[in-house]
């Protein structure tokens, strides 16, 4: 009657429990546990508690709920299966949880016959925060001073899983040498992998644990497991000195070979992420095209990097006559960082208004598209005036375009331009370009100024003088006809008498027929007749250029007049 | 976080070395990965098959994983969820039928990332543990929950069609949030 009343105050006040009830209702001296702990290991729960009391005969009993998808209200608390009537201070609850992300609560109390003790307090968990990450399982096994190991998850082979993800663990290998002050070493080694670094013949000790690294969680070591390392055959014609030389996304194997004789490679690759899970991967190792059964101790691999996003390992694999093979050490190549970049190409031009102009081509030339989506290059310039004194301060202009501007240049100068890209993501820059010089031209304008001011001047002069010089001409001769006219008689009347025929003075074919008419008429009448013709001489002769023909007195009788007459016809 | 926790942090923060990686091209990388993903996820398959439309499931991801409140958790969120894809896809697919040199591609491509970021997240990790993990939690369920129906479906076509679109969805949603992020 008294647990049904206690039982029934508890469904009277769910979430309170007041102690004070019941020790109304019902008197016990029975402590509560204390000190609760819960220990989990993959899907193991184990609860801890401690009983300070001095009775010996108790038992305990656990209740547990939880909140279901993160909700505030929780549900009924129930008898935890696995922890009922307990006489140890531990007891295993496994079965209990289904829920790894829920919160959950706990709480005990100690019962003896009709007794029991408050409830403790409450233990609150979410079981995947407080769980640890089991011990893997471990093979070992042991070829050529090699030693090979595999690993298995936590809870492999098991149905329900604490850690679903097992892809994300990466395991922690410790090992030593079975031997008073052995060093440890430690080191990160995949799910399938092989020890290397091992003196032959000798006996190792190793043990491995699972860590989860996003969430910065160590799980338990493995327990530890030895073994001995078996003598190392030496094979005179492996493969040694792998290198990787990539430039602008073209990928080339390198590779050196002791054995003088007859060998023939095969480079063979692996997607990186292989070796992340459990299966073996040693048979997906592919042959890249192109190297196969070569000769030549070198090989373009960039067929197989199809993406830049992907990881790579790479190795060789030598062969001689009777079909024996040795494989190198492999190589790993992250295509971006693995990668140099080339030099980018420049272009300078100088522009009328004095300022250089540098045109960049990104490196790469076929790849340069994905090089330059990947990298984010930005370009760094070096520019310097490129004079015989050496002494010239190198400049510096970083720029992300591809196109870049400088200003401020003095005229008349060799300045030369180099650039380099380079990727501030990556860290990563390349060489320098090929220096590209060009000369700023001289102060063109000043020359040009004057020159135009010549011209212009000497058309305004010659535009301005010849009219004027034509004008004053005009004038002059105008002038001179009027107040300096020329006193020479005319040379045909000088000679008059014999020379009349041998007179310069000819009458010329222009004439006009009319004038002989005038005269006739004019020789019929009187003085007037001789005025006429005088008129006409001075008509006559005024087309000479100065003659002028005169009055000349009238001696000249009738019969020069019929000289002249003839003279005329 | 219980004492037990703490202790752990503490005790691997003395013992791990920190190194000095080249960590700086990881958001750049990241960027790249879930663009190329993107691609490839269509790449592999054909349209989602008509089929399966009436199995489709509502998985309810936990958008606010992805809130852009507190950067480096929303980032340490992202690789979380890469880690997770990796793993479901690496589950038997014979019954898809996807082209298997896509998939490679995405796999290493994801992997890439992931390997990287761990090597660097020795200096994260104060970081996301002391932030708030229930949103972390949500994830891990939601996952948790794809995993299953992957399971009780036997992997069969239209199961692996379903997680496909969930997929993608879910890497277009980190594709929004990474480039306003990287603003």
């Amino acid at each position: 009657s008294q647990r049904k009343r206690q039982s029934s105050l508890r469904l009277a006040t769910p979430s309170l429990e007041p102690p004070l009830c019941y020790f109304l209702v019902g008197q016990t001296n029975l402590k509560s546990p204390q000190d609760i702990q819960v220990y989990v290991v993959n899907t193991n729960f184990t609860l801890r508690w401690k009983y300070t009391g001095n009775d010996t005969d108790v038992t305990f009993s656990a209740e547990y709920r939880w909140f279901e998808d993160f909700k505030v209200d929780g549900t009924e608390w129930k008898k935890l299966p696995g922890c009922q009537n307990d006489t140890r201070t531990e007891c295993d609850f496994s079965s209990a949880i289904t829920e790894y992300y829920d919160k959950h609560h706990l709480r005990i109390r100690t019962e003896r016959r009709e007794e029991v003790s408050p409830w403790s307090s409450i233990f609150e968990m979410t079981p995947y925060d407080i769980a640890q990450i089991g011990p893997p399982g471990i093979e070992l096994q042991s070829i050529n001073g090699v030693i090979k190991i595999k690993v298995s998850p936590p809870e492999a082979n098991q149905v329900q899983k604490m850690w679903i993800d097992d892809l994300s663990f990466k395991y922690n290998l410790v090992i030593w040498e079975n031997s008073s002050n052995a060093e440890f070493r430690s080191q990160s080694i995949f799910p399938t992998d092989k020890i290397y670094d091992l003196a032959p013949d000798t006996t190792y000790c190793l043990k491995v644990q699972a860590t989860y690294p996003l969430e910065s969680k160590e799980g338990l070591f493995s327990p530890v497991h030895c073994i001995k390392t078996t003598h190392k055959v030496n094979v005179t014609f492996c493969a040694t000195n792998v290198s990787i030389l990539a430039l602008n996304m073209k990928f080339h194997l390198h590779w050196d070979n002791r054995y003088k004789q007859h060998v023939s490679y095969n480079v063979q690759y692996l997607s990186g992420y292989l070796k992340k899970l459990y299966d073996d991967y040693s048979v997906k190792w592919l042959n890249v095209p192109g190297c196969e059964n070569i000769t030549d101790t070198q090989c373009n691999f960039s067929s197989i990097i199809t993406t830049v996003s992907g990881t790579f390992y790479l190795r060789v694999q030598a062969m001689i006559e009777n079909n024996k093979s040795c494989l190198s050490n492999e190589v790993k190549v992250i295509p971006l960082v693995t990668n140099e970049i080339g030099p980018p190409g420049v272009k300078v031009d100088i522009s009328d208004d004095v300022l250089l102009h540098i045109q960049i081509y990104p490196p790469g030339g076929s790849e340069s598209e994905v090089m330059r989506d990947n990298y984010d290059f930005s370009y760094r310039i070096l520019y310097w005036k490129n004079s015989s004194n050496n002494e010239e301060e190198i400049k510096m202009k970083e720029i992300k375009q591809t196109i870049g501007t400088i200003s401020d240049l003095t005229p008349s100068t060799l300045y030369c331009v180099k650039v380099q890209a380079f990727s501030k993501a990556y860290n990563k820059s390349s060489h320098f370009s090929k220096e590209e010089c060009i000369k700023t031209p001289g102060d063109k304008i000043l020359p040009l100024v004057i020159l135009a001011t010549f011209v212009t001047a000497v058309v305004a002069v010659l535009l301005v003088a010849a009219p004027l010089i034509f004008v004053l001409y005009q004038a002059y001769s105008k002038i001179k006809y009027v107040f300096f006219p020329s006193c020479q008689p005319p040379l045909n009347i000088e000679g008059f008498g014999g020379q009349l025929f041998n007179s310069p003075y000819r009458p010329t074919a222009e004439e006009p027929i009319e004038n002989f008419s005038i005269i006739e008429t004019i020789i019929t009448e009187d003085l007037n007749q001789i005025d006429f013709k005088d008129y006409k001489h001075s008509k006559q002769s005024s087309r000479d250029s100065g003659n002028y023909s005169n009055d000349d007195d009238t001696s000249g009788s009738k019969a020069s007049e019929e000289m002249l007459e003839k003279e005329i016809v | 976080m219980n004492d037990f926790g703490l202790i752990l942090i503490g005790l691997i923060l003395c013992t791990t070395t920190i190194s000095s990686l080249q960590c700086n091209h990881l958001p750049l990388q990241q960027r790249k990965v879930i663009e190329n993903s993107l691609q490839l996820l269509d790449k592999m398959g054909k349209k989602f098959p008509q089929q399966c439309l009436r199995e489709e499931m509502s998985f309810r991801f936990p958008e606010q994983v992805l809130k852009l409140g507190q950067r480096e958790a929303v980032k340490m969120a992202i690789e979380e969820i890469f880690h997770h894809i990796f793993y479901i896809f690496s589950k038997n697919l014979t019954l898809a039928a996807w082209d298997g040199t896509a998939l490679e591609q995405f796999q290493n491509g994801l992997y890439q990332q992931i390997e990287q970021l761990e090597a660097c997240v020795i200096k994260k990790q104060t970081h996301y543990f002391q932030k708030k993990e229930v949103n972390r939690l949500k994830l891990k369920k939601y996952f948790q929950k794809i995993d299953c129906f992957l399971k009780d479906k036997q992997h069969n076509l239209c199961s692996w069609e379903i997680s496909r679109a969930e997929m993608r969805r879910c890497l277009q949603l980190i594709d929004k949030v990474v480039r306003r992020l990287n603003n």
